[in-house]
């Protein structure tokens, strides 16, 4: 049994690869659909935005690259739905210049699927550097930071960003962040000068350090991870890429739980032995 | 060359430090166009790094790649993947769509880009799931706390764990909103003190590692 136990504990990592190969592509063939609970942070962040008024103005800024791609997608898939079915104006940004290709196809492909125009019902600003300066740029004069859109056309008279001079006049952010350069930035150089709501989204790994800001008020919600996304789903009604990938994340979190319970259950057995096992 | 490499940047430090310090709590519009100009400023010098680090990035690998140190070959495969990268992005004028169709550049981001990036990550997922296996042991008490909690809020956080044992989610919810939040706020609280400290002796002029070592120095 002890030979066994052994041979367990110092397995060949390929087969662990397969494992989890197995447990993320088996879902996908053949889905459970398991129902999506709802978590306070994911709600009240789609409450904000069910309670604004026609109109009204959300920057949505994409500060991922398409290594997070998997997770902040969805998210942002998801708001935008939400946002132009209620017919806000919505203003798009980057602070990640490697992600501004994928920021701009994501308002692209879900403005056309809900009929909203370019210009007139959203703009997408693109990438500027600076950082915490660019936003504060954007809170002093939002045209001089960005005097043109992604697509080179004037933000000067844009009938989307009418009435609107720099972030004061921003009803509702969110940044969806995979780093760094994202919520706490936002709150930093934003929201604590310029006053207005704001929320996060984020990827798994970075969402626990966020709680902190969001017991505090200092951000009103959080979306994270896959998670995060399949809730936001849940809460508009329509499901997508979160919903779907949420039965291989249950399967791979299954696997390496079953994984590390088992090599605990060996190191146990092999514990006594002289020299104890590493 | 002192005076220029070491007393006025330290007087520039020390004057904009201040003067900005001051200007967040003075409402003034000759204090807000200040303010205005000045981050208009500190965009232009964060574009200038981007060619800092681009230059940067060139001169380390042309030296690896003529010394021929061990892995050259990854040098070569970034030089070219760089140059390439360039020589297209110029060709399509920096555009990624034109008239709706897609521009060169515009696929090597959507079909190179996107996934060599997405790839990278997913390879963590794997990685992650073999350590786990291998370190993730109840060796001590602590470790055995934190081993519960990793399970725990694991299967709290996919709907198949809230499925089977529905007390973890409301587990996994507090231990992210009461615990884990405390904790994470002692670290900012710790990490926002050290940057206020360190600010302050970079303002006057008391850390100066900032100015590099030169000659002069």
């Amino acid at each position: 049994m002890k030979d066994f136990a052994r041979r367990m504990v110092g397995i060949d990592r390929r087969i662990i690869f397969l494992l989890i190969t197995a447990a993320i592509l088996l879902p996908m063939l053949k889905p459970f659909g398991l129902p999506i609970k709802v978590s306070p942070e994911v709600k009240a962040v789609y409450d904000y935005i069910e309670a604004m008024p026609e109109r009204s103005v959300f920057l949505l800024s994409f500060d991922f690259d398409p290594s997070s791609k998997p997770e902040l997608e969805p998210q942002a898939v998801a708001l935008l739905r939400h946002a132009f079915r209620k017919n806000l104006r919505v203003i798009g940004m980057t602070h990640w210049l490697t992600g501004t290709g994928l920021a701009d196809g994501v308002f692209s492909a879900v403005a056309a699927e809900t009929g909203k125009e370019r210009g007139k019902d959203y703009a997408f600003l693109g990438w500027s550097p600076g950082g915490g300066a660019l936003i504060i740029s954007m809170g002093q004069d939002l045209y001089k930071a960005f005097p043109s859109d992604y697509s080179k056309t004037p933000t000067q008279g844009m009938p989307v960003l009418e009435g609107v001079r720099n972030l004061r006049d921003v009803n509702y952010m969110v940044s969806l962040a995979a780093g760094g350069s994202g919520i706490e930035m936002w709150y930093v150089f934003g929201k604590d000068k310029y006053r207005f709501e704001m929320a996060g989204g984020s990827t798994g790994v970075i969402a626990p350090g966020l709680y902190p800001f969001l017991r505090s008020g200092q951000i009103n919600g959080l979306i994270g991870g896959l998670q995060g996304a399949a809730e936001y789903e849940t809460l508009i009604g329509q499901k997508g890429m979160a919903t779907a990938g949420m039965d291989a994340q249950s399967a791979a979190h299954f696997v390496i739980i079953a994984l590390v319970l088992l090599c605990n259950v060996f190191y146990f057995m092999l514990r006594g032995e002289q020299g104890r096992p590493r | 060359m002192i005076f220029l490499k070491r007393q006025l940047p330290l007087a520039i430090t020390f004057v904009m430090g201040i003067a900005f310090t001051f200007q967040y709590y003075i409402p003034h519009p000759v204090s807000e166009d200040a303010i205005t100009n000045v981050s208009k400023w500190m965009q232009i010098i964060s574009g200038f790094a981007l060619f800092l680090g681009l230059a940067s990035l060139f001169h380390v690998h042309a030296v690896k790649i003529t010394r021929q140190v061990p892995g050259w070959g990854f040098s070569l495969a970034l030089y070219v993947a760089m140059i390439g990268t360039i020589v297209i992005g110029f060709w399509s004028h920096g555009e990624t769509k034109v008239d709706g169709g897609q521009t060169a550049f515009g696929w090597l981001y959507d079909y190179t880009m996107v996934p060599l990036q997405g790839t990278m990550f997913s390879i963590l997922a794997f990685f992650i799931a073999s350590a786990a296996y291998r370190a993730f042991r109840a060796r001590s008490r602590e470790a055995s706390v934190l081993l519960v909690a990793a399970v725990v809020v694991m299967m709290g956080r996919v709907p198949l764990g809230q499925f089977l044992l529905p007390w973890t989610w409301d587990v996994t919810q507090w231990l992210l909103n009461v615990l884990n939040s405390a904790v994470r706020r002692a670290i900012l609280i710790g990490v926002s003190m050290g940057a206020v400290a360190l600010s302050l002796k970079i303002i006057l002029g008391i850390e100066r590692s900032y100015l590099g070592g030169g000659r002069d120095q």
